[in-house]
């Protein structure tokens, strides 16, 4: 009797089961009886809670409205894209576009891509009567056709973010500051002036405690590669004294008491929080998505300012900088990559891309466009721009030696060995 | 008799084929892939490269490899014998005479507490509101009580992280082992407690000659059950260093993430990916846990024991 009633459960549970399956498939059939001309799969970056994915949504809706005709299927997998991605178009799965960081999705999944410069050349709706390219930052499309291995452009921008050093600009005007510092001189001077008005001048968290000394070693040596080789050929290369010297300005940083104290022990967000609470003036240096991070601490009204990593002393000091943006990728098996390239104009340019950069405090894409008040000094930044910095510098070209240089300069900024113990913690470890 | 047999392969043979797909398969293929250079894990066969040994060279070769080794050996030794010491001791406690039921109860859900609490919330609780040395928990502490050196302490600096990563971790794993240890001794019959006690034995003298010797199987699923998980040991190490994987917090699991995934916030150099190298390190931790295993059967023996 028993085992009876057990199959007897058993089997309705398997029929609920098969049930409640088919209605989820019926769903989508009933969708496809319209069978619209037109059909796109999206498989997006973004979590559907996220600022961006709510906007993006109501972008699609809205292109989804204009063109009645398409419909766009949207996969939100998050930055698990970056694993998942790959398998399923090796798979041969469906996905006419997709977004993730610039320089990965060209990079990595250039083979698996539409070249897009006819498209580029042409006028979309959202564009007011200029051609695709004109609405496009150039430094941005240099950079995409340095990425691809042919010179073409394989990817649309959105979100772009330069690397920047961010400031509090009512700590700057209480100490007197008038002018943001261009030189390494300079910069020691407003550090001054902040200590003697009362404020703790610099600050910053471990995630990004590589990309002062990266910058810093750029602005001397000039090249990304020659900082690139100090780490792939590694040992006389330490003895470059323009070397020893970037060490000891940040060394001198340290020693005049301008870093936070807690510099060596803030994990990531915590010196961003000072910076957000007014308990630090400077933020070294960070993307300009930060405002965005820290807004609810910071608030709206924080008076945010940004300036460019300044020249430093006796070294080449090019206009390089670490920059890039998110982007999007149409699959070169898209059987309707106008449609798709439509989409991402429509997402990258005019209304929804102000929309975007308004929702998330970051920069447009559309030259045209405003930059948030948050972020307005790094526009000028993002413009007089020359070459690229890739993140760290170059440092983190051997994954090996990156983490040794990480920790050694993390003591180094926060006092704890001097510039010439630097170079031999890293020669040593090396 | 026949039928019987049909019966049985038909039931067996919907657990058999999954096993041999879901486990065997990528078992024989990750072998495989460790001889290779292979780019991306899902790269087609014909864009693979035999290269011999040459990933397991290039393993020991690199510093922040062998750097991971020792980071998951202190972590198994030093964490280890904290996790069961403190266990044991607690769990001698709870199920000792002086404790009701209702305490007891408690103490065991308290402290196995931080297992049911996700790993992501522990470590963000552990570095933003117990290390932090502005306003962490140590902080406020030592400063209350007037140790002001104890107080400034840099918890997760470049330095300390690797000793409080091991703290932190370890803490969430007492309780897991103390629910084991309570089992192992709560079957032990109370009859030779009562003798020995008759007898004129004290705690300690129980823990040596009857509870510790009974618990000898017990203690050894525990010891391999620790190094499964720390062998394993990923997320802590994720919390703690989320971008790039740093000298203190690194393991070989981060590593091998790294060569197959690349770095988190940017994209590493292409040609530093290397899913065959990533094999490798699989197969390496499998060894190192199967040594350890038997190291373990060899040490300590099992032995047939009835109560």
């Amino acid at each position: 009797m028993n085992v009876k009633k057990t199959g007897v459960l058993l089997i309705v549970v398997l029929l609920v089961i098969t049930i409640f399956s088919s209605c989820g498939g019926g769903k989508k059939e009933a969708a496809s009886d319209n069978t619209p001309a037109v059909e796109l799969v999206y498989w997006s970056m973004w979590n559907e809670t996220e600022p961006q994915a709510m906007v993006l949504k109501e972008a699609i809706k809205d292109f989804e409205k204009q063109n009645e005709d398409v419909t766009v299927h949207i996969q939100w997998n998050g930055r698990e894209i970056r694993k998942t991605l790959q398998p399923a178009l090796d798979a041969g799965t469906k996905i006419d576009m997709w977004d993730e960081d610039l320089e990965r999705i060209v990079k990595t999944w250039q083979s698996y891509s539409l070249k897009l410069d006819d498209y580029y050349s042409k006028e979309y709706p959202s564009t007011a009567g200029k051609k695709f390219s004109d609405t496009v930052m150039p430094s941005l499309q240099e950079h995409l056709r340095k990425l691809s291995t042919d010179g073409g452009l394989y990817a649309v921008p959105y979100q772009p973010y330069v690397v920047a050093v961010f400031y509090n600009k009512d700590h700057f005007d209480k100490a007197g500051i008038t002018s943001v510092p261009e030189t390494w001189d300079e910069f020691l001077a407003a550090c001054e002036k902040l200590k003697n008005a009362g404020f703790t001048p610099i600050t910053i968290d471990d995630a990004y405690m590589d990309l002062p000394i990266g910058l810093h070693l750029n602005r001397m040596l000039g090249e990304p590669s020659e900082v690139e080789a100090l780490v792939k050929e590694g040992g006389s290369k330490w003895d470059d004294p323009r070397v020893l010297q970037v060490a000891k300005d940040f060394e001198e940083l340290a020693s005049k008491g301008y870093m936070s104290p807690q510099v060596a022990d803030n994990k990531w967000p915590a010196g961003q929080q000072e910076v957000a609470t007014g308990q630090v003036s400077i933020y070294f240096l960070n993307g300009t998505w930060l405002p965005n991070e820290v807004m609810a601490t910071a608030g709206e009204d924080f008076r945010w300012g940004q300036f460019a990593y300044p020249k430093v002393n006796g070294g080449v000091n090019k206009n390089y900088e670490t920059f890039g943006a998110q982007g999007f990728q149409i699959s070169n098996k898209c059987t309707n990559p106008d449609t798709a390239f439509a989409l991402a104009a429509h997402l990258t340019t005019g209304k929804w891309d102000k929309e975007l950069s308004v929702k998330t405090y970051g920069a447009p894409m559309d030259t045209s466009m405003p930059w948030p008040k948050q972020i307005a000094e790094s526009k000028p930044i993002f413009e007089n721009i020359d070459g690229f910095i890739p993140w760290s510098g170059g440092l983190a070209a051997d994954p090996d030696v990156f983490p040794i240089v990480k920790a050694a300069f993390t003591k180094l900024l926060s006092g704890k060995i001097t510039a010439e113990e630097f170079i031999s913690e890293v020669k040593e470890n090396q | 008799m026949k039928n019987k047999k049909i019966t049985l392969i038909i039931f067996i043979a919907p657990a058999v084929s999954t096993f041999l797909l879901v486990f065997i398969y990528p078992i024989i293929r990750t072998i495989f892939m460790s001889f290779f250079y292979v780019k991306t894990v899902t790269d087609n066969f014909n864009k693979w490269e035999f290269v011999g040994l040459g990933n397991y060279f290039k393993l020991l070769n690199s510093s922040m490899f062998i750097q991971s080794l020792k980071n998951i050996f202190n972590i198994w030794i030093w964490g280890g014998i904290g996790v069961f010491l403190i266990a044991g001791l607690f769990a001698v406690i709870l199920t000792g005479k002086g404790i009701g039921h209702k305490e007891k109860s408690f103490f065991r859900a308290a402290i196995y507490l931080p297992n049911v609490v996700s790993a992501v919330a522990m470590a963000t609780m552990w570095i933003q509101y117990a290390f932090n040395s502005k306003f962490g928990l140590f902080h406020s502490f030592f400063s209350f009580i007037g140790l002001e050196k104890a107080a400034s302490f840099q918890w997760t600096s470049p330095d300390h992280q690797f000793f409080s990563m091991t703290i932190a971790y370890s803490f969430g794993m007492v309780g897991y082992y103390l629910l084991i240890f309570m089992a192992g001794i709560e079957k032990i019959p109370s009859d030779y407690y009562e003798a020995a006690t008759l007898e004129g034995a004290g705690m300690y003298k129980k823990f040596k000659y009857i509870t510790m010797p009974l618990l000898r199987d017990v203690l050894r699923t525990s010891i391999v059950m620790w190094s499964i998980s720390t062998v394993a040991f990923f997320i802590w190490s994720q919390m703690f260093s989320p971008l790039d994987p740093d000298v203190g917090t690194i393991t070989p699991m981060v590593y091998m993430y790294n060569l197959v995934f690349g770095r988190n916030l940017t994209l590493s150099d292409p040609a530093l990916l290397n899913s065959g190298a990533g094999a490798a390190v699989g197969v390496l931790m499998t060894i190192l846990i199967l040594t350890v295993f038997g190291l373990v059967n060899l040490f300590i023996r099992q032995k047939e024991l009835e109560y």
